[in-house]
């Protein structure tokens, strides 16, 4: 990663009595995909309109190769924008629409023209030019705004839940071109989504937002494979939790008991916990092996529902206490057949697979 | 958008921008000319009537102690009713069957509507007038038809003034029932008929009931509007059956008696705004009028 | 079944029968002045024994009627513009704003379209005298205005409403200036609007006849007043001229509209 490029400098926003976004600090390698993923109300859209100058915040700085954009009014900070809406201009036509902020800056009518057709040769709309928005459908709309919003050449690119109003098989199309276009024109972009599987999809980097902070920055392997905080954990993969007491914890690792019967050592610990206390234990579907036959470090479990997915079959259990716990194996496993409900199993998992999170 | 000019630690970062105005800035203009030339006048107006030509109450003594004015307001009140009940008469079955039409018909009534609406109150009010008179069409076709002998009386009195004003009215209570109709669904109809009832019972418990707050709130504008109403009542109704605002007009132009012009307009203005208000509050809509 | 058309049996015969009737009846008057206008019946007996020019060519002849067309013609135009930037600038900031009382202030921007005429008349009477503005155009100008505004703050805050604000948040990130993006992307966006609001502006100050007949004086008079004044002494066929060409810029007020709504939807 180079030297930073954009920097968010503990930035707060207050509407009256509601705080939108309570410290956001964050570095931008220029060129990088960033992606903002958070549930409803974290403050993501919050933070991006703050970027994009349409909302003062109440504190903290932005800076833009060094320099701090906040005094510079939405029009002169040359950033680009696609919105949640489709927001293309009714009147007028796509070719219009894209050479808009090319008019607005006073571009010789050839040099417009020129961008115009590399612009919609970029998001392969070559032809539709002369139609009104009203004509497109939503994903060719989105398409052109991202065409118009690329057309100046922006050194940063804001995406606020562009796909959101698309159905699922048009919003993974879309996904495609937007990384296909994103490694064509090197742009940095910052994107807002709550749907993580488009976040892993797209980004280099993922920033969790929670209630108004972010919970955890990294690359989507990274917050999987290591999540900070019981948040994160629950929003990047699947996940179950299930309540345990800490034997001994130290170093960054833990030792616990679950349901009095089992005790595993040297799983991660985040968060603090000491020796007697609670916590609960973080495990993911697809790294629990099960097992039909009785074993002494096995985890056992009633299987409640078996459900065929395609190319997985998951396996829901229930622990003596009654926990939940899914098992996701893939089709055709040899430990499915003959399985049924009510059926007594074994699971197994690897301590480097868990998580315990703390107080 | 509000912008703020400090940031928590004391560094102001906005300085620089350049000044925009506010919203409610943006409103000031219309609320100065308004202000000035629409609630000063008014409240003028009104403090007239207890303070000329001597403080009190006596002109709104005089103004309902009196059987004359008392004349004024009972016809005021009775051709405004008459006109409400007939336009709904009549605009209910119209609104109904616009709801129904064809597209075709129903945009050539439309643009009858539109065009009956639209064309200048004058020119409709003087064809009522050539219409209505002794020697005009309407008797002499009805003398023709040999229903009547002799000429019947159709203007210069409150018939006349009730003819001309349904005339005004109609397109203001059919195009809010065609929207209220137009927006049920038939499929509520359909539910009735498999329930077993027959098209009157249809008509008297579900259609009729559902149509109710865009009658309710069509005629209490046809009212409200017809209670202020002057141009119509002042050509068709002739001097012997006058109405409250030709009474208002009256008062100020030929006696110039400020203080009962301003006592009636309060009385006009405060059954206006009552009865608008219990529109709002009943309807919850904030449907329009004209002139 | 009442809803259908199909269903309603005998029904739709009353129905329809009704309808062409009210048709009819708000349709003959305007049929019946055009008509008469061209009789030569002084005393507009109909039919007429001939047909003839004369009622517009008296008409035409009148200085005074020529010089009431053209007083309303001027102030229904100085009307329109005043009331579609007054409208425009009072309904961004209605519909934008986020400030106390905005619903009491959008109540009272609306209130002159409700009260009785009359009042306002009355009232303003009374005030232009004492600040002599009556009998002047600037005094017509300001009753009539007072009767428009609410019209176009009702047609553009409508359409305002209408239009996602996000669109013009676009533009002002392409570069384009706060102001700049509201001329060059939501003024057209919400055109419809801006021109209803100038055809009910026209109207409402063009046809207007209580205001005027108080503000009027034996040099300033508009054409309503002329038509009022005129009808109050007898009731000549040349009103029934005047009024027919009324009805004709009526109709081809009605085309303009229609050609335009059909314009901008394309
Ligand atoms: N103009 C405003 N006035 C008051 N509160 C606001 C305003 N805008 C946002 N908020 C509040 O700020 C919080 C953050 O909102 P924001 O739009 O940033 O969330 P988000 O993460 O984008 O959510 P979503 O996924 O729903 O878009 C929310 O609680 C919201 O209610
Ligand atoms: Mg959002």
């Amino acid at each position: 990663m180079s030297k930073p490029f954009l920097q968010i400098r503990g930035i707060r926003k207050e509407y009256g009595p509601v705080t939108a976004v309570q410290d956001v600090n964050l570095d931008v390698a220029q060129g990088e995909f960033l992606t903002f993923l958070g549930p409803s109300g974290s403050g993501k859209s919050t933070t991006l309109y703050i970027l994009a100058g349409f909302e003062d915040p109440t504190g903290g700085d932005i800076l833009l190769n060094g320099e701090s954009l906040l005094s510079t009014p939405s029009h002169k900070r040359n950033i680009g924008m696609v919105f949640q809406r489709y927001t293309l201009f009714p009147h007028l036509s796509v070719g219009e629409n894209i050479a808009f902020p090319l008019k607005v800056r006073r571009l010789p009518k050839a040099e417009i023209d020129a961008k115009v057709r590399q612009m919609l040769k970029l998001v392969r709309l070559e032809g539709f030019e002369d139609r009104k928005p009203a004509q497109m459908s939503g994903g060719q709309q989105q398409r052109v705004a991202l065409a118009r919003a690329l057309a100046y050449d922006p050194p940063v690119l804001l995406m606020d839940e562009p796909l959101s109003a698309l159905d699922k098989k048009l919003r993974e199309e879309i996904q495609h071109e937007i990384r296909r276009i994103h490694q064509q024109t090197e742009v940095t972009i910052l994107y807002v989504t709550h749907d993580q599987e488009e976040a892993l999809r797209l980004s280099d980097r993922i920033a969790v937002f929670s209630k108004g902070v972010i919970d955890q920055i990294g690359t989507g392997p990274e917050l999987y494979a290591n999540p900070a905080t019981r948040f994160v954990a629950e929003f990047i993969g699947d996940s179950d939790f299930l309540p345990c007491n800490v034997v001994s914890a130290g170093n960054g690792r833990a030792e616990i008991a679950i349901c009095e019967t089992m005790t595993v050592a040297d799983i991660p610990l985040h968060g603090t916990a000491s020796s007697g206390s609670k916590a609960a234990l973080m495990l993911r579907p697809e790294r629990l092996l099960l097992s039909k036959r009785q074993s002494e470090s096995g985890l056992p479990v009633t299987v409640s529902d078996i459900t065929f997915l395609g190319n997985n079959v998951h396996v829901a259990t229930k622990t003596s206490k009654g926990n939940n716990l899914s098992v996701r194996l893939p089709f055709g496993h040899e430990a499915i057949s003959g399985l049924n409900r009510g059926d007594a199993v074994w699971l197994k998992f690897d301590a480097e697979s868990a998580h315990v999170f703390g107080q | 958008m509000v912008s703020h000019t400090e940031t928590d630690s004391g560094r102001a970062y906005a300085p620089t921008r350049v000044r925009r105005l506010t919203d409610f800035e943006l409103t000031l203009p219309a609320l100065v000319l308004l202000v000035l030339f629409f609630v000063v006048p008014v409240v003028i107006l009104l403090m007239r009537s207890v303070t000329e030509p001597v403080p009190g109450l006596g002109n709104y003594v005089e103004l309902l102690g009196s059987s004359t004015y008392l004349r004024i307001f009972t016809n005021t009140f009775l051709v405004s009713g008459l006109v409400t009940v007939v336009s709904l008469l009549i605009g209910f079955p119209v609104a109904w069957a616009l709801a129904v039409m064809p597209g075709r018909a129903a945009s050539i009534v439309f643009a009858i509507l539109l065009l009956s609406m639209w064309t200048n109150l004058l020119a409709r009010t003087y064809a009522w007038m050539v219409l209505l008179q002794r020697t005009g069409v309407i008797n002499k076709v009805l003398i023709g038809l040999g229903l009547i002998d002799k000429p019947l009386p159709l203007v210069n009195n409150l018939t006349g003034v009730t003819i001309g004003m349904t005339y005004i009215m109609l397109p203001f209570i059919i195009l809010p029932l065609y929207g209220v109709i137009k927006k049920i669904d038939p499929a509520i109809l359909q539910a009735a008929a498999l329930c077993g009832a027959n098209r009157w019972q249809s008509l008297v418990r579900v259609l009729l009931p559902l149509a109710v707050p865009g009658m309710a709130a069509g005629a209490l504008m046809v009212f409200v509007m017809s209670l202020g109403y002057f141009v119509t009542p002042a050509l068709l109704g002739g001097t012997a059956n006058m109405m409250l605002a030709e009474l208002i007009a009256q008062f100020v132009q030929s006696l110039v008696n400020w203080g009962m012009g301003g006592a009636a307009a309060l009385v006009l203005l405060v059954v206006t705004l009552a009865l608008y208000a219990v529109q709002l509050r009943f309807f919850g809509t904030d449907r329009m009028g004209g002139r | 079944m009442l809803l259908n058309l199909n269903r309603l049996g005998w029904w739709k015969l009353v129905l329809f029968g009704i309808t062409v009737l009210t048709t009819a009846f708000l349709l003959l008057p305007i049929l019946f002045i055009a008509a008469l206008s061209f009789g030569s019946s002084q005393w507009l007996i109909f039919p007429p024994p001939s047909w003839t020019l004369r009622w517009y060519q008296e008409l035409f002849a009148d200085p005074r009627w020529l010089a009431s067309a053209w007083t309303s013609f001027q102030i229904a135009i100085i009307v329109t513009v005043l009331s579609v930037l007054l409208g425009l600038a009072t309904s961004f900031g209605l519909t934008r704003g986020r400030f106390a009382f905005r619903e009491g202030l959008k109540a009272l921007f609306l209130t002159p379209m409700i009260l009785p005429v009359v009042v306002l008349a009355v009232a303003l009477y009374a005030f232009f005298l004492k600040i002599g503005l009556n009998g002047t155009l600037t005094g017509f100008v300001i009753s009539h205005l007072v009767l428009a505004l609410p019209f176009s703050i009702l047609s553009i805050g409508n359409a305002l409403e209408g239009f996602d604000k996000s669109i013009e948040d676009a533009a002002v990130l392409c570069g384009a200036s706060p102001l700049e993006a509201k001329v060059r992307v939501t003024l057209p966006a919400i055109s419809h609007g801006i021109f209803s609001a100038a055809i009910f502006s026209f109207l409402t100050s063009w046809d207007e006849v209580v205001v005027a007949i108080f503000m009027s004086s034996p040099t300033l008079q508009t054409l309503p007043v002329k038509v009022w004044a005129t009808l109050r002494q007898d009731l000549t066929p040349v009103v029934a001229a005047a009024s027919t060409l009324l009805i004709l810029l009526t109709v081809l007020l009605m085309v303009l509209v229609a050609v335009v709504r059909k314009g901008l939807k394309s």
